[in-house]
């Protein structure tokens, strides 16, 4: 009906903060409310409002293994910031909006599957939930999700890591340099899905060319090729060049060129703490481009061309950077059977530390190759903080789309983890995540 | 005793209440000079009674909608200082503009100065077309008018013939093109509402009434006579306005329903949650374009009582008035006309229905009683999908914080209160329909006026408060200025908000003096945090209070007959 329209949830969650003075405080999105309804773009006929709404704790479990449970691990802050996304979902998925701008806090980009406390300011991931609940719902089945946040989306990456239908691609400020510390080009996707992981690191001190460049010359190409049915913006705004806690000089003319090129059908926000000097713009720039609308005007007072160019050196470290895709991207991929190897299992073992809350995590992944479906996922994982507090728990996913052999073992897997369990106490939890059936169960 | 008056499009009202009872009614046709309209109700209402005692008199009109019916661009010029943001040659102002440099971002900084040889130049060109009313709209005017203030005195010190206004004068609300266009439009209807609030003054010093005097508003709060001078767009919409407050005096104060008013040319569907009337806080349209008048929201629908029935390739339609019912024996087939034939009214039958009725049903082959019977669902449907409306339009109401989504859906009221001729019938079908109870309240004819003698007089204000530029600012037209003293903690701002909010009310006439903490209210209270490299810098209070809205009296049960 109204195919034209920009679905926009803005809430702005005016009483709730990680604490009073953390750049995650209520003053976020003041200044950008003030330009926004300044500005009457609630007004406007091509953007729709939508009021926000709760997501359901299904929602969370069909993505997270939050300990001990849902309600530890989430606010009705974090469930609302979901429960937008969710809104704005659906309202695509009924033809009710051409695409939508999820602006809304806390962000969530940096929540894994596994959830022991809040990491780089996010305990749940909105985007995933999103992904996992459009599949479930919709039967929607490639999804891709673009991820221009300054810092690695490396939760989002840890969640579907091992599923080849939803495509990660992070652009970010270099790990070297910056939070999260991962992000590499080397962290391809697991066996069952190689090359649906790409990180782009950025040198510190990229400006809008680079920024422009490696959208235009990396992830354009690679997402053609995916072909997804559905694109998902994490529209995190510290590439800003005035960004307090990162080092980029990203301007909003060029976040609205992206946005503009990539044309995503959810854009959700995420990071972005230049409250006064990038928010206000970038998000305006962002919801105009979405909306097919004039940004050109969108300037920062800050604005200088110098402040948004690069140095020379930049530019030719880029030039590699696309170079090193380019190539990576034309080779032939192996098959799935031998990037599994002669075990036919893939493990891994990851150190994961949570910033926010001070909890070191020890967790083994494994995945079972299966020839038919991206296989089981299991997860044993422990957790501690300063004082050496935390749980140990274990936890069985069976994806989406696995074949019927691979559910039935999973359930077998299942009773015999919890009969153990029972016995030895080896892990104070234990989690089964049945995507096909939507069936969550702890233990 | 109140007087209460509701000059509408086809009657004007007038009710004298006394003690909580209606003590005399009038209902009159309404005159194209609608001043000698309102002389007649009052010559009515104080006939042989005259002016003792009378402590309060509000008056509901619609003549700002009639001035501006048709007006789609008003002969104003704007001078638009836009600064950062969406090209404004995307936005929807209602009459031509000239773009000036000069910028003020949300915290009410300075970030471009003005050229006045543009202002020069955009007074000169707008004189040349012709056109002597300017707005000066300025993003952020209401964090900071200084920019739109000094090009006021500008143009006013060189350009006497210009009559010029500033945006921040017309409303403080967070949105410059609802200011700007509420500004034109202000402009445009500025000196014939003046001449008609003389006249209006006139008229009670005629009757010697001493008591205050004043004008309903669309959100059914009043303002003083010499205080509406300056404001002429806010009494737009001010009918619907009283009938809603007049269905809440004649029900209960608490009351949770649908109000569905059918009058001849018009319904409108309105909700009443507790006593307190669903309101479109953001503002309302005027002629297609968007303006900062605090609104009851409403639906309405272009059909009533009088809409004639006709037919259009073989399909029955309701369409636009023509004239008199034949129920009045007049020649136009109307829908109250209808609803005389299925014996759904307790208007007398007229042997010119039955004709008509016949014409119809000749040329498109269908019997009379199924003509009736379809055209009855038709208006019934119509009504349906705008009371859903209303009710998406409720639940869906954007909301900013975690406590609005928590406390969440409530249910959807089952109450339908009717007001005007065919309500009740109409009511009474939808009621069956979706089994809700049905409120015909005594007085339902002259509800509207009712509504504006008893609406109280109220007042809601925004203030954000900025420690550290040292400024505040608020909703209201015109009231920002700079911080005196700093402000530490929530209490302290609320403090502060709270005087200027008296300062208001005392200037508006809105609370007895001595008696204004009984009728304000904190609606909402919030403190941030500005923090820079680590370090507080100070903080914004976000303070919104108000009196809470309602009525004066509620009419007494049982009244007495009505003269």
């Amino acid at each position: 009906m109204q195919l034209n329209k920009t679905g926009l949830i803005f809430f702005p969650a005016f009483d709730w903060s990680i604490s009073p003075t953390h750049p995650e405080r209520e003053e976020r999105l003041l200044y950008t409310r003030d330009q926004i309804f300044e500005e009457g773009i609630p007004d406007s006929s091509y953007i729709r409002e939508y009021k926000p709404r709760l997501a359901a704790k299904e929602d969370i479990r069909r993505v997270h293994f939050c300990v001990p449970d849902v309600e530890d691990q989430t606010t009705e802050a974090h469930l609302i910031s979901a429960g937008s996304a969710l809104k704005l979902g659906d309202a695509l998925m009924k033809n009710e909006i051409a695409n939508g701008f999820v602006m809304a806090r806390p962000p969530g980009h940096h929540a894994m599957r596994v959830v022991h406390g809040n990491r780089g300011f996010c305990n749940t991931n909105n985007e995933a939930i999103l992904v996992e609940y459009l599949r479930r719902k919709y039967g929607l089945k490639r999804i891709a999700i673009v991820d221009t946040d300054v810092h690695h989306g490396d939760g989002t990456q840890d969640i579907f890591y091992h599923d080849p239908d939803v495509l990660c691609i992070s652009l970010h400020q270099d790990g070297r340099t910056i939070f999260p510390g991962t992000g590499f080009v080397h962290e391809t996707g697991g066996p069952g899905a190689y090359l649906k992981n790409i990180n782009i690191p950025l040198p510190p001190g990229t400006g809008d060319e680079g920024f422009l460049r490696v959208w235009r010359e990396i992830i354009k190409p690679v997402l053609n090729k995916f072909d997804p049915q559905l694109i998902i913006n994490s529209a995190g705004q510290d590439n800003h060049f005035t960004d307090p806690l990162a080092s980029m000089r990203v301007s909003a003319q060029a976040y609205g060129k992206l946005t503009e090129e990539l044309q995503p059908d959810i854009a959700v926000l995420e990071g972005g703490y230049a409250i006064e000097t990038a928010l206000p713009y970038v998000n305006l720039a962002i919801l105009l481009a979405l909306a097919k609308q004039d940004y050109s005007k969108v300037i920062e007072p800050q604005f200088t061309p110098a402040a948004v160019k690069q140095d020379e050196g930049i530019t030719l470290y880029i030039d590699d950077l696309i170079r090193y895709w380019q190539d990576a991207l034309s080779e032939d991929v192996p098959s799935k059977e031998d990037l599994f190897g002669e075990g036919k299992v893939y493990q891994r073992k990851k150190s994961i530390y949570y910033d926010t809350d001070g909890i070191r995590e020890n967790q083994q992944e494994t995945v079972q190759y299966c020839p038919n479906c991206p296989g089981l996922y299991q997860v044993s994982s422990t957790a501690r903080d300063q004082v050496g507090q935390g749980n140990s728990i274990w936890g069985l996913s069976i994806p989406l789309f696995a074949c019927d052999k691979c559910l039935e073992k999973g359930y077998k897997m299942w009773e015999q983890a919890i009969k153990e369990g029972k016995e030895q106490k080896t892990f104070a939890y234990y989690y089964l995540q049945d995507k096909k059936n939507d069936n969550y169960l702890k233990e | 005793m109140y007087i209460g008056i509701d000059v509408g499009g086809t009657y004007t009202d007038g009710v004298l209440i006394d003690d909580s009872k209606v003590i005399r009614s009038v209902k009159i046709e309404t005159e194209d000079n609608l001043s000698i309209s309102i002389q007649q109700v009052l010559a009515k209402l104080l006939l042989n009674r005259g002016n003792k005692n009378i402590s309060r008199v509000v008056l509901s009109t619609t003549l700002i909608t009639n001035m501006l019916a048709g007006v789609k661009k008003p002969p104003v010029g704007m001078l638009l200082l836009p600064g950062p943001g969406i090209n404004p040659q995307s936005q929807d102002f209602c009459s031509d503009y000239i773009l000036l440099k000069g910028a003020v971002d949300y915290r009410g900084r300075v970030i471009e100065e003005i050229d006045f040889g543009e202002v020069d130049s955009a007074v000169r060109h707008f004189l040349d077309k012709g056109i002597t009313s300017l707005v000066v709209a300025c993003k952020f005017s209401q964090r900071n008018p200084s920019l739109e203030n000094r090009i006021e005195h500008y143009i006013k010190e060189r350009y006497p013939q210009v009559d010029v206004a500033p945006s921040n004068r017309t409303s403080g609300l967070l949105n410059w093109i609802r200011r700007a266009n509420g500004t034109a439009f202000t402009l445009f209807v500025k000196n014939d509402y003046n001449q008609f609030v003389q006249r209006f003054e006139e008229t009670i010093t005629e009757y010697d009434i001493g008591c205050p005097v004043y004008i309903l508003k669309a959100d059914g709060a009043t303002l003083p006579l010499e205080i509406a001078r300056q404001y002429p767009l806010e009494s737009i919409f001010s009918g619907p306005a009283a009938s809603t407050f007049g269905a809440l005096a004649t029900t209960q104060q608490d009351i949770t329903g649908i109000m569905l008013d059918i009058g001849g040319t018009t319904t409108d569907i309105g909700l009443i949650l507790n006593g307190i009337p669903l309101m479109a806080e953001r503002g309302i349209y005027v002629n297609g374009y968007l303006v900062p008048v605090r609104a009851l929201a409403l639906s309405s629908l272009a059909l009533g009582g009088d809409s004639a029935i006709t037919h259009k390739n073989g399909q029955l339609v309701i369409a636009q008035r023509k004239g008199k019912g034949c129920y009045l024996g007049g020649n136009s087939i109307t829908f109250t006309d209808i609803l005389v034939y299925l014996e759904k009214s307790k208007l007398s039958s007229h042997p010119k229905i039955e004709l008509a009725l016949q014409e119809i049903s000749k040329n498109i082959g269908k019997t009379a009683e199924n003509i009736a019977e379809e055209i009855l669902n038709q208006f019934i449907a119509r009504i349906d999908e705008k009371i859903e409306e209303m009710f998406l339009r409720w639940e869906e109401e954007p909301a900013y914080r975690i406590f609005q989504i928590i406390s969440g859906q409530e249910t959807r009221p089952q109450t339908i209160i009717c007001l005007g001729g065919p309500a009740q019938s109409i009511g009474s079908i939808l009621a069956q329909k979706r089994s809700w109870e049905v409120i015909v309240p005594q007085h339902a004819e002259i509800a509207n006026a009712i509504g504006a003698a008893l609406a109280k007089t109220t007042l809601k204000m925004d203030v954000l408060i900025d420690t550290e530029q040292g400024r505040y600012s608020t909703n209201l037209p015109g009231l920002s200025g700079t911080l005196s003293a700093r402000l530490l903690s929530l209490d302290e701002a609320k403090t502060f908000a709270l005087e200027i909010f008296k300062g208001k009310c005392a200037e508006w006439k809105l609370v007895t003096a001595g008696k204004e903490l009984e009728d304000i209210e904190i609606v909402y209270e919030e403190g941030f945090n500005i923090v820079r490299n680590w370090q507080t810098k100070g903080k914004i209070f976000q303070i919104g209070l108000q009196i809470k809205p309602g009525l004066v009296n509620l009419l007494n049960e049982g009244t007495d007959a009505i003269e």
